[in-house]
């Protein structure tokens, strides 16, 4: 398979502070990569550097391409959906809105009518709360709306920060359940930042664990989930 | 009974021209979490083009689609090149750029036209039609049905096209929509060139009756600032209820309660602000509760 997406010694930070001391790491097309690590390791940070939501130096590169400098809008035309922490709801408007906003840079509408039936049915409860205000949803239903969103931009790459965050059990077994769909029938890479490091594990093939910024620890996720040691100091549990 | 109703159409009228210089503030405010203090003062100077415009013996019918395209273009151009460099700036920093723009282009307007208040046609007659036993004037009722138009075309535009929806977006979310591919600051942009249009509107509407001159829009703005205040200063509909709601009020406090009359009515659109803020804080359309705790 061939890299997709490539970061090298990326460093990043807000104003004087610097949160990303030099992070490489590179996904497969296809490929579901998790990234982990403890609150303020850097994961969130790593994610907006990569949709230029922060300032960086050292290289990323996607599809080939040098990210940067590129705007968020060029980057996301490239073929990045990025479900940001919290979400990114619109909650002004309604969910059926909030789905138009996904097809937006889509110029192929039979082929978006198709993608609105399918996240209708991986997702029922969204057809069935079109015409009310995104803000009246659920936890659980603003996270299916935005993952709905995100797979109407038809992307090559999905990031996703903590899907799994404040929700019931069920509810994060059946939303990992779509992305590991979504993953296999549609090919989409997925980098995954995930606090809760079991389930991340078991969908992804590969994963890096962050510590304050650097890289600690590298490799396939089943191994990963195998060795004690990275598990307890690392992954706690 | 007939003299009441002559009342409320006329006042209708005037709410129509506050309604679209409020929706104007509305969007601005949305865009930018603040109104433009320079709005009533760049419709002034839209409604001057007009007046040269029709002075150079052109059809009033073609001057006005121009001066809205022009004021629409004008208002991109001040957002590119005044607002954008200072988007990311303290609030205050934004209400002194836009209370220097009101008093440029109002500098501007008394530079180029001086301040002798002068005639602006009107294509409507003041002669009175029969309307259920209410003599109203074919200028109000122009002036109720041009508001109308441009109003209906403003709310079509953010309501039921994709690039309205990004509009609002835009305002609403910038971060989030530019994650979603929504050219944000070009969408805040095009919100100024609407909002100075729908202001352009409000100016040539309102000109044959105060007479045009570079302070024709100060009280004018007084009567928007109040409707949109009222609508809850973040809706579009809002803005236009409260715009005729203040304008309705206003012509009725005028004609029927003692004292008021001509003088006092400015007045009355500064209580109608000082009771929304009072009595409900978020107005009449503000945000609502429609939301989980």
């Amino acid at each position: 398979m061939s890299t997709l997406l490539e970061l090298e010694n990326v460093r990043a930070g807000y104003g004087q502070t610097r949160v990303l001391h030099g992070v490489s790491m590179s996904i497969a097309d296809g490929d579901v990569v998790a990234l982990l690590g403890a609150n303020g390791a850097g994961k969130t940070t790593t994610l907006r550097a990569i949709t230029g939501g922060v300032r960086w130096d050292g290289s990323i590169t996607f599809g080939g391409r040098s990210l940067n400098g590129a705007s968020t809008e060029a980057i996301v035309r490239m073929g990045i959906a990025h479900v940001p922490e919290g979400r990114g709801i619109l909650t002004e408007l309604t969910v059926e809105e909030n789905l138009r906003l996904g097809a937006y840079l889509r110029r192929d509408g039979d082929a978006v009518a198709k993608d609105y039936d399918r996240v209708f049915e991986y997702f029922p409860i969204l057809r069935e709360r079109k015409k009310l205000s995104a803000s009246t949803l659920s936890g659980g239903e603003q996270q299916m709306l935005a993952l709905a969103r995100a797979l109407l931009m038809r992307p090559r790459l999905l990031l996703l920060d903590e899907p799994s965050l404040g929700l019931a059990p069920l509810v994060v077994r059946a939303i990992f359940d779509i992305i590991r769909t979504v993953n296999q029938s549609d090919h989409v890479a997925v980098l995954l930042v995930e606090q809760n490091a079991r389930i991340a594990l078991e969908l992804s093939s590969s994963a890096y664990v962050l510590e304050v910024g650097r890289v600690a620890v590298a490799g396939d996720s089943t191994k990963l989930q195998n060795e004690e040691s990275v598990r307890r100091s690392y992954l706690g549990y | 009974m007939t003299e009441f109703a002559q009342q409320v159409i006329s006042g209708l009228a005037s709410g129509g021209i506050y309604a679209s210089l409020a929706l104007a503030l509305v969007l601005i405010y949305n865009a930018m979490g603040l109104v433009n203090f320079a709005q009533g003062e760049m419709a002034m100077l839209a409604t001057f083009l007009a007046y040269t415009l029709i002075g150079r013996g052109m059809s009033y019918w073609i001057a006005l689609p121009i001066t809205i395209v022009v004021a629409f273009a004008g208002g991109l151009v001040i957002q590119r090149v005044i607002i954008r460099p200072v988007e990311r700036a303290p609030v205050l920093t934004l209400v002194i750029v836009t209370l220097g723009l009101a008093t440029l282009v109002n500098g501007l307007a008394g530079f180029l036209y001086g301040y002798i208040p002068r005639d602006f046609p009107s294509p409507f007659s003041v002669q009175t039609v029969d309307i259920l036993g209410a003599a109203a004037s074919y200028r109000d009722l122009g002036v109720i049905g041009v508001s109308a138009v441009v109003l209906v075309l403003i709310y079509l535009l953010l309501q039921r096209t994709t690039l309205g929806l990004a509009m609002r977006a835009a305002a609403h979310h910038p971060e989030a929509s530019r994650l979603l591919g929504v050219r944000v600051s070009w969408m805040l942009a095009l919100g100024w060139g609407l909002a100075s249009a729908a202001g352009a509107v409000s100016g040539i509407m309102v000109a044959p009756i105060l007479l045009l001159e570079p302070n024709m829009m100060q009280s004018v703005i007084i009567y928007a600032f109040a409707a949109a205040v009222l609508g809850g200063i973040e809706s579009p509909l809002g803005a236009v209820i409260g715009g005729l709601i203040v304008g309705v009020t206003v012509n009725l406090a005028g004609a029927y309660v003692p004292g008021v009359g001509g003088d006092l009515q400015l007045a009355v659109a500064f209580l109608i602000i000082i009771a929304v803020l009072v009595v409900r804080p978020n107005g009449l359309l503000g945000r609502r509760a429609a939301r989980r705790a």
